[in-house]
């Protein structure tokens, strides 16, 4: 059965299954989600206004039988905090249950009239409008449980309070198995445009779907197993790995001994205490308090399994999962090194639905500016509550970091495109700076996944060490990117294809597999530039300039500790990324 | 060892390597060398098999990766401050692009290709 797209028009609450045009036929995830906006959202209109449309789409491959690590999800739309394009994609049990049900996409368009708030039933039969008077004022946590014991063993999609009051800085939630409304898609705002249409709550329920179709089992049966063998063999995948044991937190010792860990509003790159915060502290405390978990999955059929389940000291759950940047942002940071406000703080972003880095970054910049001390975790808390209340205050944090260096005069502003830095900091790590300058997305870490740079097609060509390089390193890794996130498969499969060559090969098999598609590895940069283009076009529309694609001044200017080193990349280099666009 | 005067290193192991270093996970020490002692010292002198750790920080410079043994040649001198991860800890190549690193290394990975997680324990490698 060919697969749907569901249009769900909030202006007169119905629901209508389309079938999917040729133009996008062969996309899914993030080549989907930006398809359809770059094609039916006006680049210009308001991200909070009707003509706005909040998209969601599962990987090629998500739902599919056996396909290792598969269960990512994208969601689409222009952004409230960019005011350009955005695909924030996540894990959790939503992407699976979508697909299933036989839909490549979901387009949530239109406000009603009446700005009631609802909750969407989709399951095989269409979709449910019901009231959400009961979930309005509520944070995800109350949510989730009130959805799981009406409508155990779904998907639940949902925003919290910051959602409801359309802050930039709202995520959208998502379940993971234990019904823990911890998996976000979290950046960019995409949680004020749900809130906008004013769906409180999406229930997805596959049960009795036709399920994914697979085009030529054999090969992907092929491809899957190869992807898998590749994941379970390399060092950072496989169980008791790097991240199975310690999450991606892992990363939080290696960035700090390398002096580039972001700390105190990105004043330095070295944390004293930085190890408190860690993936091994994360280990240790569950091991020693119990109630926890290292190696959790955050959707069936993950094989990785980087999440955990942290628990206080007396081993009741506080929270799943404190990943790197959430550990990062709310930690180093703002100059705390306490897991348990880690954790707490983790809990109220999840619970209001704010993403934890923009949250972090903000309190950090409040912390600069004057509001509370660097160090502060009660202060930082209190903070918190400001936005879940949406006192004035917690309102101007809840638009994020821009907005709250405008209100308290901060110079010092991390942000590129409006979004701010994920944890590594660019004047140390260059290489990811051209990524968060030129990305269509704003800073963002996950924008340029490494590639072998044979398979980027940029082996031989550039020096990876050399400043020069980096440029196209950047527009290889952001394509392969974005192939990736159009699979379904989770990012980190990134680290065993690109060691081992079966597992490439595998991964690309396993989507000629699910999709019928007639693509090899030698199709992955190009697909992934489309895709660029489409979204680099959007933002153009929008009206970014290359003045959109540069780091914030203060790095040109400051010396960052302990290297003392300032950002150095020519603009010239940073032009150069996306100078194909029009040429080609 | 080289020598017989002491100088004290800062060591910290990271991972399962902090067994070497009475630790679970983490194993924070000071060290007592012989003046001129290398920074392959470090790890013999702890028992650490070379297979067995990854990425080797010598103050905040990147010295080592998993796989390779680019740097234990460097001379140490009282105060260095020494990180050792364990063979497992990632660090993907996007995140640490630009990041400074020793001579040596730099040199070995122009050879050995720049953006590997491991090397030497895979097919490619």
């Amino acid at each position: 059965m060919a697969k749907k797209i569901l249009r769900i028009n909030m202006s007169n609450l119905k629901a209508t299954y389309e079938a999917v045009p040729e133009k996008w036929a062969r996309w899914a995830g993030r080549g989907l989600t930006s398809s359809i906006v770059f094609d039916e959202v006006d680049p210009t209109c308001h991200p909070l206004g009707p003509n706005n449309k909040l998209v969601i789409a599962p990987g090629w491959v998500t739902g599919s039988p056996a396909a290792p690590s598969s269960g990512r999800c994208s969601f689409g739309g222009k952004s409230p905090l960019t005011g350009g394009i955005k695909e924030s994609n996540s894990g959790g049990m939503c992407g699976q249950k979508i697909a299933k049900l036989g839909l490549a996409a979901i387009i949530l368009e239109g406000q009603p009239a009446d700005k009631k708030w609802y909750t969407l039933v989709i399951t095989k039969d269409g979709v449910a409008f019901e009231s959400a008077d009961k979930l309005v004022g509520k944070g995800m946590y109350d949510v989730a449980a009130a959805m799981e014991a009406k409508y155990p063993k779904t998907a639940l999609i949902g925003i919290g309070q910051a959602g409801e009051m359309k802050l930039s800085n709202a995520g959208i939630s998502v379940n993971d198995p234990e019904y823990s409304p911890g998996r976000y898609a979290g950046r960019g705002g995409l949680g004020a445009v749900m809130g906008a249409r004013y769906v409180k709550a999406i229930i997805v329920d596959d049960s009795g779907g036709p399920g994914v179709e697979i085009a030529d089992k054999e090969l992907f049966t092929k491809g899957r197993k190869a992807l898998a063998a590749a994941i379970s063999e390399h060092a950072l995948t496989k169980k008791d790995g790097g991240l199975n044991a310690y999450g991606t937190a892992v990363l939080v010792n290696i960035l700090n001994e390398a002096g580039a860990l972001p700390t105190r509003n990105f004043s330095s790159g070295h944390f004293d205490t930085a190890a408190k915060t860690s993936g091994e502290a994360i280990a240790e405390a569950v091991e020693k308090r119990g109630g926890g978990m290292m190696g959790h999955g955050c959707h069936p059929g993950c094989i990785i399994q980087c999440s955990n389940i942290f628990p206080d000291e007396d081993g009741n759950v506080l929270v799943s999962k404190i990943e790197y940047e959430t550990t990062w942002s709310l930690g180093a940071n703002c100059g705390i090194d306490d897991l348990d406000y880690i954790a707490a703080a983790t809990k109220e972003c999840n619970d209001i639905g704010l993403d934890s880095i923009e949250g972090g970054n903000t309190i950090a910049i409040a912390m600069e500016g004057g509001l509370l001390e660097f160090g502060d975790s009660k202060g930082a808390l209190k903070l918190f509550d400001e936005i879940r209340k949406g006192t004035p205050l917690g309102r101007i944090l809840g638009q994020g970091v821009e907005a709250t260096a405008k209100a308290f005069g901060v110079y010092r502003v991390p942000t590129v495109k409006g979004q701010s830095m994920p944890a590594y900091e660019p004047r140390a790590v260059k290489g990811i700076g051209v990524t968060y300058a030129t990305t269509p997305m704003g800073a963002d870490h996950t924008a340029g996944y490494t590639i072998a740079p044979e398979i980027a097609g940029v082996g031989g060509k550039v020096d990876p060490l050399s400043d020069e390089g980096k440029g196209d390193l950047s527009l290889a890794f952001q394509a392969t990117t974005a192939f990736i996130d159009s699979t379904g498969y989770c990012l980190f499969i990134a680290f065993p294809i690109l060691d081992i060559a079966e597992g490439f090969g595998g991964m690309v098999e396993s989507v000629a597999g699910v999709t019928g598609l007639k693509i090899t590895g030698d199709d992955v940069v190009p697909l992934g530039k489309e895709i660029l283009k489409m979204e680099r076009l959007f933002n153009e529309s929008a009206g970014f300039t290359a003045a959109d694609d540069r780091p914030p001044e203060f790095m040109r200017d400051e010396m960052l500790p302990p290297h003392n080193v300032n950002w150095t990349i020519s603009d010239e280099v940073l032009d150069g990324v996306f100078g194909w666009v029009h040429a080609d | 060892m080289k020598g017989t005067a002491a100088i004290t290193v800062h060591v910290v192991l990271y991972g399962s390597i902090a067994e070497y270093g009475g630790g679970t996970h983490i194993a924070d020490l000071y060290l007592k060398l012989g003046e001129g002692s290398l920074l392959g010292d470090v790890l013999t002198e702890l028992g650490i098999p070379s297979e067995e750790k990854g990425y080797v920080f010598l103050n905040s410079v990147l010295c080592d990766a998993p796989g390779l043994n680019a740097s234990a040649g460097l001379t140490l001198k009282q105060g260095d401050h020494v990180g050792v991860f364990s063979k497992d800890h990632m660090w993907p190549y996007q995140y640490r692009d630009g990041i400074r690193m020793s001579d040596t290394l730099r040199e070995v990975m122009q050879e050995r290709g720049a953006m590997h997680h491991t090397y030497g324990t895979t097919p490619q490698d």
